[in-house]
């Protein structure tokens, strides 16, 4: 309720300063009224106009009156005003004839508000690449020739093929797909896109892999890739896995597309590696295309005043990335570079963070909660029904006897009164609901409309309105699952709404008041780790106003970035280092614990407690959330000659001598890549190194421009805008040889030099032999270990170390605890840039906890019965770790029972589905209850 | 058997089956209309009881879907 | 600076980086306002079929 959603909306200008911006927004007419449109898809069913789908990439057709998808928010129409017939030329009004809310406003006019706001965020996502003026792909020339926006439609069960993937051509299933990478990307000579846009390659794996569950039988499938960039976390696993399950990947770049026979199809041209030139037939083709800068970027930064970089990205510093040349504007996403989801969700919190700190000071002035009146008591009264029976316009009586079932409800046992509304979920009609449940004194509610995980939200707040336990409504869900998918069967739909009005009546009965839960919050957090990423957290929530507990287990903050030179946008490191732990050092809210160890942690969200150990004294620490920031560090290899020579080095070791000016007396250097990364004993790749490489070699290219620099690496994966150092490195000179991982460099080391044999397969495989005055490792980032602290808070890590997120895309900074936050080395190898804005997004994600005093559960929990002999059969299933034994004395006698933690209990009761003999029960899913709607359900029969 | 009409009972998780089966609407696909939902918050708190109970009293068939 | 800060944001685009920095910040104390310049949010992320690892429906 503190979100108010502007759509059609956009930004007309800025004006104010920090603190006090004045935003005016122009709003485009959607001709529908969102208070009176109950999306029922009337209007779209009877408009005449067709126009190109955007949401399905234009490969089918919508109406001009619409929502953009299915699941759109807000659930409301809006007519197209470009192409809808009567705004153009003022007939038709088709839709307005049909609407049975009377929603359609024709006279709608664009609105033009001015909003006075503290802080702006853009996130204007990106455009993706159009390759129509990319000759040589044959895109839209040749209709198997399509983007893989618009296959992503083809493959998507909501798409226009429904799932059953089809080539555009003759609609006949493709066997044979090609896909070709950075199109639109890491391309200056066609389209003047330098970066990498990041994301492609693993869409494109992801799509292969999808399509091969889509089909059946043998189907081939090649990926046409420059350098495989799988270099988030659990990306290599997914790349091997798809390369074992037949996917094919050849490195070439393509440069010819021509249609194939009888327009059917296309032919890719390229030269394989060694060369020679390769002509095959595909069914169809998919371009991964690139991500750029958003259309508007140009006219948002002259608007709001701050500076784009040359590809019209935001210009930002690894130090504050998400801040934006404009002091109080911020941005996240796509539009900082290209990045994939679970990044721009990282940067969206980090965003979030900085406007938070920025604006701590007014935090809650502006927003509001809700107050309800209060409960009655229902206790001991016998269930007295109201059934709300929905016509849903048409939508349900069209199909369903709406009467038929009214009146059939009113014979069911605790039904005192049944209604039938035209639309239930109106504003009017809530409060009707209420009046009718004072009027009759009802104390359960059932509504026979859609579907409670849309609006079972509404109707509880009715409930409350009245005055009733919010937990004493339950829905039939007589529209999604029954009149829109039972059409040409009304007799059979309205049957079962009967029978699901009987088993919502069954289960109604049966309801409980359940007690609003909540916590109290301890309004403090933990750190633990001083490194970049702990200090950024901790300055953070102590910028928002919180206390924070510091734990860094030597004596001295800052990590591994004391060891760090430049970023790779060439910033010095150390500088900002020093500035950080003096905020920190001086910060009173801050309280630093140096050699401090944590010792233990019990509770949940909200309210933890720790011992932690300070240099051999024992301390507690209590506090609301965590932020866990313990780091990573450079792998020591065993292999390629290092500890025998004093020339073999590792890139932390090396930056010391570039950075003394030590190097430039070597003639040759090689780099080798992948050391300790991507093979057996660690599957992943560490990130960082490939950009760190190409720094490096730049660096010593420029202290001295005739040496001899190879980098021997595997895939060069400098992801993002970090493909201008490996374009500016090859400018230079630099080398790069390709190697496998069953063809690696072979290394001996003698005296001042080192032999570095490879067979290189752009010269056919012939060995090249360099000696070289320097071999430089780039090894893997293995995480510091967290076992202790993993068996503590019972959260998670990987087979390779690093911490689980809760979910790999959309909360990729929430450790699978609630309560407890990842940043940095730990959660998987990133550059600071990237560690920084992490720590910022947990920063946020601490806030949105420590912001409130208590915290609201819901109350669908388990909950022990009497029943319950302590035998611990679910205390192992339990996936949340909610569950715990404990002992009690009844009649001198000793027993035991488990004891549920509401704040761990997610209601998903495995533990009832576990119990032999009801000891433990869901409030709100109780056996009983179900088992009522069970027995109900085959009443019938 | 032409016209045997089964009975089924589905206990469907709310955050996928029974969130498909609101998608199945909003896309006006069709199914027949032989199955009874029972929505729950997750699939694993289906007890074997209920299952052995929907087949006692009568169901043609139980479909646990999450 | 200004003397008095709002304690309001604006965030520009309703796609995902959009959606997760509002509920960041409503959830935290700050009233939103989000603008969309399309007749509804979710943006590109809403067009994808499935997402790896887990091939979960991107919806």
């Amino acid at each position: 309720m503190n979100i108010e959603l502007h759509t059609l909306a956009e930004v007309q200008n800025v004006s104010g300063e920090e603190g006090n911006f004045t935003v005016t927004v122009k709003k485009a007419p959607r001709y529908v009224d969102m208070e009176k449109c109950i999306a029922c898809g009337e209007c779209a069913a009877k408009c005449p106009k067709k126009v190109d789908d955007e949401y399905q990439a234009g490969l089918s057709k919508r109406k001009a009156a619409y929502i953009p998808y299915g699941q759109s928010v807000p659930l409301k129409y809006a007519l197209d005003g470009e192409n809808c017939i009567m705004i153009q030329k003022g007939k038709c009004g088709a839709c307005e004839q049909i609407c049975p809310t009377q929603a359609i406003k024709f006279d709608d006019k664009e609105e033009i508000l001015d909003v006075n706001v503290g802080s702006v965020i853009l996130t204007p996502g990106f455009k993706a690449f159009d390759p129509v003026d990319l000759d040589y792909t044959y895109y839209k020339k040749t209709p198997d020739v399509v983007t893989s926006l618009e296959y992503e439609r083809l493959l998507s069960a909501s798409g226009p093929c429904a799932g059953h993937l089809v080539r555009p051509s003759d609609g006949k299933e493709p066997r044979k797909i090609a896909w070709l990478q950075c199109v639109g990307s890491r391309d200056i000579n066609r389209c003047g896109n330098g970066f990498c846009s990041s994301v492609c390659c693993m869409y494109a794996i992801k799509q292969s892999v999808i399509t091969a569950e889509h089909t059946t039988g043998d189907i081939d499938q090649t990926i046409l890739y420059m350098d495989i960039r799988s270099h988030g976390k659990e990306f290599d696993k997914y790349y091997e896995s798809a390369k074992k399950g037949g996917i094919n990947f050849v490195q070439a770049r393509p440069h010819t597309i021509l249609p194939g026979p009888d327009g059917n199809g296309a032919i890719i041209q390229y030269a394989d590696k060694s060369g020679n030139m390769v002509e095959e037939v595909y069914d169809l083709v998919v371009l991964s295309i690139g991500l750029q800068a958003p259309k508007d970027a140009q006219q948002l930064s002259q608007t709001v005043g701050f500076e784009l970089n040359k590809y019209g990205f935001v210009e930002a510093t690894s130090f504050e990335p998400v801040s934006t040349t404009k002091a109080g504007v911020f941005s996240s996403g796509a539009f900082n570079a290209p990045m994939d989801i679970p990044q721009a969700v990282t940067d969206a919190s980090s965003a979030a963070a900085n406007a938070a700190v920025m604006l701590a000071e007014s935090r809650g002035s502006m927003t509001q909660d809700k107050v309800w009146p209060e409960e009655r008591d229902i206790a001991g009264e016998e269930a007295r029904i109201g059934v709300f029976v929905c016509s849903c316009g048409t939508n349900i009586a069209g199909t369903v006897d709406v009467k038929a079932v009214s009146e059939y409800a009113s014979s069911l046992p605790g039904v005192t009164l049944v209604e039938n509304n035209l639309f239930t979920c109106s504003t009017d009609t809530q409060d009707l609901i209420a009046a009718k449940i004072k009027e009759n004194n009802l104390n359960r509610i059932v509504v026979a409309a859609c579907t409670p995980r849309t609006h079972e939200p509404l109707f509880k707040e009715t409930l409350k309105e009245a005055g009733l336990n919010e937990y004493l409504v339950e829905m039939a869900n007589i529209r999604n699952q029954n009149s829109w998918v039972h059409q040409d069967n009304p007799e059979k739909a309205t049957e079962k709404a009967k029978d699901q009005v009987r088993m919502a009546v069954a289960k109604a009965a049966l309801l409980q008041p359940l007690s609003k839960m909540s916590v109290d919050v301890t309004q403090k957090a933990m750190v633990v780790g001083g490194g970049m990423s702990g200090m950024t957290s901790a300055l953070g929530i102590a910028d928002m106003g919180y206390d924070v507990v510091l734990l860094e287990k030597s004596d001295m903050l800052g990590g591994n970035a004391w060891a760090l030179s430049k970023t790779w946008r060439g910033e010095e490191i150390k500088p900002e280092v020093e500035k950080l732990v003096a905020k920190v050092e001086n910060h009173d809210k801050i309280t630093i614990l140096k050699k401090a160890m944590l010792k233990t942690a019990v509770g949940s969200v909200g309210n933890f407690v720790s011992e932690v150990d300070v240099d051999g004294e024992t301390k507690a620490v209590k506090y609301g959330v965590a932020v866990v920031a313990t780091g990573g560090k450079e792998y020591k290899p065993n292999e390629y000659a290092y500890g025998e020579s004093d020339r073999v080095k590792t890139h932390l070791e090396f930056d010391k001598m570039l950075d003394s000016g030590a190097t430039s007396s070597a003639d040759s250097v090689v780099f080798i890549q992948c050391v300790g990364s991507r093979n057996e004993e660690r599957p992943y790749c560490s990130r960082v190194c490939c950009t760190h490489t190409v720094e490096s070699a730049i660096r010593l290219k420029e202290q001295k421009p005739e040496m001899s620099v190879f980098v021997l690496n595997r895939d060069i994966r400098t992801y993002g805008l970090r493909e201008d150092l490996y374009t500016k490195a090859r400018q230079l000179g630099v080398i790069f040889v390709k190697y496998t991982l069953d063809a690696k460099p072979q290394v001996s080391a003698s005296g001042d030099s080192v032999s570095v044999k490879v067979a290189d397969p752009m010269l056919g495989g012939r060995e090249l032999d360099i000696k070289a005055d320097y071999l430089v490792l780039a090894t893997a980032i293995v995480p510091n270990e967290t076992k202790e602290l993993v068996e503590l808070y019972k959260c998670a890590t990987g087979d390779d170390g690093f911490l689980t997120e809760a979910h790999p895309k959309l909360r990729p900074v929430d450790l699978s605890v609630d309560g407890l936050f990842v940043a940095g080395l730990c959660h998987y190898p990133k550059p600071l840039d990237e560690a920084i804005g992490q720590a910022q997004a947990a920063t946020s994600r601490a806030g949105v906890i420590l912001a409130r005093t208590e915290l609201p559960l819901d109350s669908i929990k388990s909950e022990v019965t009497e029943l319950c002999d302590g035998c611990a059969l679910c205390v192992d299933t339990c996936p949340y770790n909610a569950i715990s034994l404990e002992s009690y004395e009844d009649k001198g006698k000793e027993h035991r029972r488990i004891v549920t933690d509401k704040a761990l209990c997610k209601g998903c009761g495995v533990c009832m589905a576990t119990c032999p003999k009801g000891g433990v029960e869901v409030n709100g899913f109780t056996m009983d209850q179900l088992k009522a709607q069970v027995t109900s359900a085959l009443a019938g029969l | 058997m032409a016209d045997f009409e089964p009975t089924i009972i589905g206990f469907l998780c709310n955050w996928c089956a029974y969130a498909g089966g609101d998608l199945a609407g909003v896309s006006r696909l069709k199914y027949p209309p032989n199955m009874r939902a029972v929505r729950v918050m997750c699939s694993g708190m289906v007890h074997p009881d209920l299952v052995v109970d929907a087949l006692k009293e009568g169901a043609d068939g139980v479909i646990v879907m999450g | 600076m200004s003397a008095n800060k709002l304690g309001s944001v604006m965030v520009v685009g309703g796609g995902i980086a959009g959606i997760q920095t509002a509920l960041d910040l409503a959830d935290s104390g700050y009233y939103v306002h989000l603008i969309e310049k399309s007749a509804g949010i979710g943006g590109v992320m809403a067009q994808l079929d499935k997402t790896f690892p887990t091939n979960d429906c991107a919806m």
